[in-house]
């Protein structure tokens, strides 16, 4: 499944997932888009999504959920900056939510917004550092 | 939850910020149906309601990921965590500067273990409970005395105790005009009920967790689904069902038929 919409990206995405770009100048974009390629290879890391305005990569294990994680990660970031406001955090640097099955980490970076969903097994401090490095 | 069990929790919550002052600016425990059961003083009602509200939010999406059981926002100088115990959630916003560890053993140990022991003791028998909680109880001082007997005394032989049963009221059935919705973003198994009909289900079962419900149409057809709140604000959703069209085809209606809709109860 890969979708390409005016402009391709130079970015490396792995097969089978969905690039939808609009425009493609965003260098922080391409270069958050290799981190998560590197990220989706490690154990227990079952995709990510990574998007902001124009350009958009889906990579998940389970294509079926595709609705589902999006869903789930706009819903994550839209609650946490309300949540963040009222309780005076400042800059969100990440959120993270585990559920009974997966977790999930959130981040905004710019204007690029990222979600990892992994396996409850997965390493999100080393996932962290990855990004912020 | 009783109302010495909540005024405990409250007592607990309260020497969060003794312990820590400088570390802990909110802390709240409530149950999933939004009733409060303890904050610090320094939590506003509207930042109750605004973390409840946005828990909520989140949890109607991360069926997905198995409900959720923490969530951590990290800010740039403080951190929010939620967590959940049994049927209750802790709320703590907390300076990043200051003791993690004091907080950490405080909501993931000790309020944890807290409230564990109350179910606990809710869950037992009242003699039981009674004795366990004040083990230290004062003894008679009096000497004691040994009384004549006039006559036999017939004592009745206590009844076995039984666990008591949990009562829940009989199911309550909604009559409910069928709305078809269609899109991408739409899962085949699930309907979308009035919030107004969820919320006295919430009230009528104190809380309890309903996750499917039985779905009859008048001519008789059955079925049970997952379901969610409406979400749409813009129009009158009350008395309405918003039903997908495999539903649709199972219960062979259509929109503006009317369906009976009940909680199933396990």
């Amino acid at each position: 499944m890969k979708q390409k919409a005016t402009t391709a990206t130079a970015t490396e995405v792995s097969e089978g997932a969905a690039v939808i770009s609009a425009a493609d100048d965003n260098e922080r974009f391409a270069g958050l888009a290799t981190i998560l390629f590197e990220i989706g290879k490690l154990n227990g890391v079952n995709g990510y999504i990574l998007r902001n305005n124009s350009s958009a990569i889906i990579d998940l294990a389970e294509q079926d959920k595709t609705n589902e994680y999006a869903i789930l990660s706009i819903q994550i970031n839209e609650s946490s900056q309300e949540m963040a406001k009222q309780f005076n955090l400042s800059d969100i640097e990440y959120v993270f939510v585990e559920g009974k099955r997966a977790k999930v980490l959130c981040m905004t970076l710019g204007e690029n917004k990222i979600g990892i969903f992994m396996e409850k097994t997965a390493r999100q401090d080393l996932i962290l550092k990855k990004i912020l490095q | 939850m009783t109302d010495a069990q909540s005024s405990t929790l409250q007592t607990i919550i309260g020497e969060l910020k003794n312990i820590s002052p400088e570390t802990t600016t909110t802390a709240l425990i409530f149950q999933n149906n939004g009733q409060i059961m303890g904050s610090l003083e320094t939590t506003t009602e509207d930042q109750t309601k605004k973390i409840i509200l946005n828990l909520s939010n989140i949890a109607s999406e991360a069926e997905t990921i198995g409900g959720i059981e923490n969530l951590t926002i990290q800010g740039r100088d403080n951190q929010l965590n939620i967590s959940t115990l049994n049927d209750l959630y802790l709320a703590t916003v907390s300076s990043r500067s200051g003791n993690q560890e004091i907080v950490k053993s405080f909501t993931h140990v000790l309020i944890p273990t807290v409230v564990n022991l109350l179910d606990q003791l809710a869950s037992m028998p009242k003699e039981e409970a009674h004795l366990q909680t004040s083990p230290f109880e004062e003894k008679s001082t009096k000497e004691p005395v040994l009384e004549v007997e006039d006559k036999p005394t017939i004592v009745p032989i206590p009844e076995p105790h039984q666990p008591p049963e949990r009562f829940f009221p009989s199911t309550p059935t909604n009559q409910l005009m069928v709305e078809k919705i269609v899109g991408l973003m739409v899962h085949s198994d699930t309907v979308r009920i009035a919030p107004n009909i969820l919320a006295q289900w919430s009230e009528l079962y104190n809380g309890k967790q309903i996750t499917r419900v039985n779905i009859e149409a008048l001519d008789g057809k059955k079925t049970t689904c997952k379901f969610k709140p409406i979400k749409d604000t813009k129009t009158s959703t009350k008395g309405v069902i918003q039903i997908p069209e495999k539903i649709l085809q199972t219960l062979r209606t259509d929109k503006g038929k009317l369906v009976m809709v009940k909680p199933v109860i396990e």
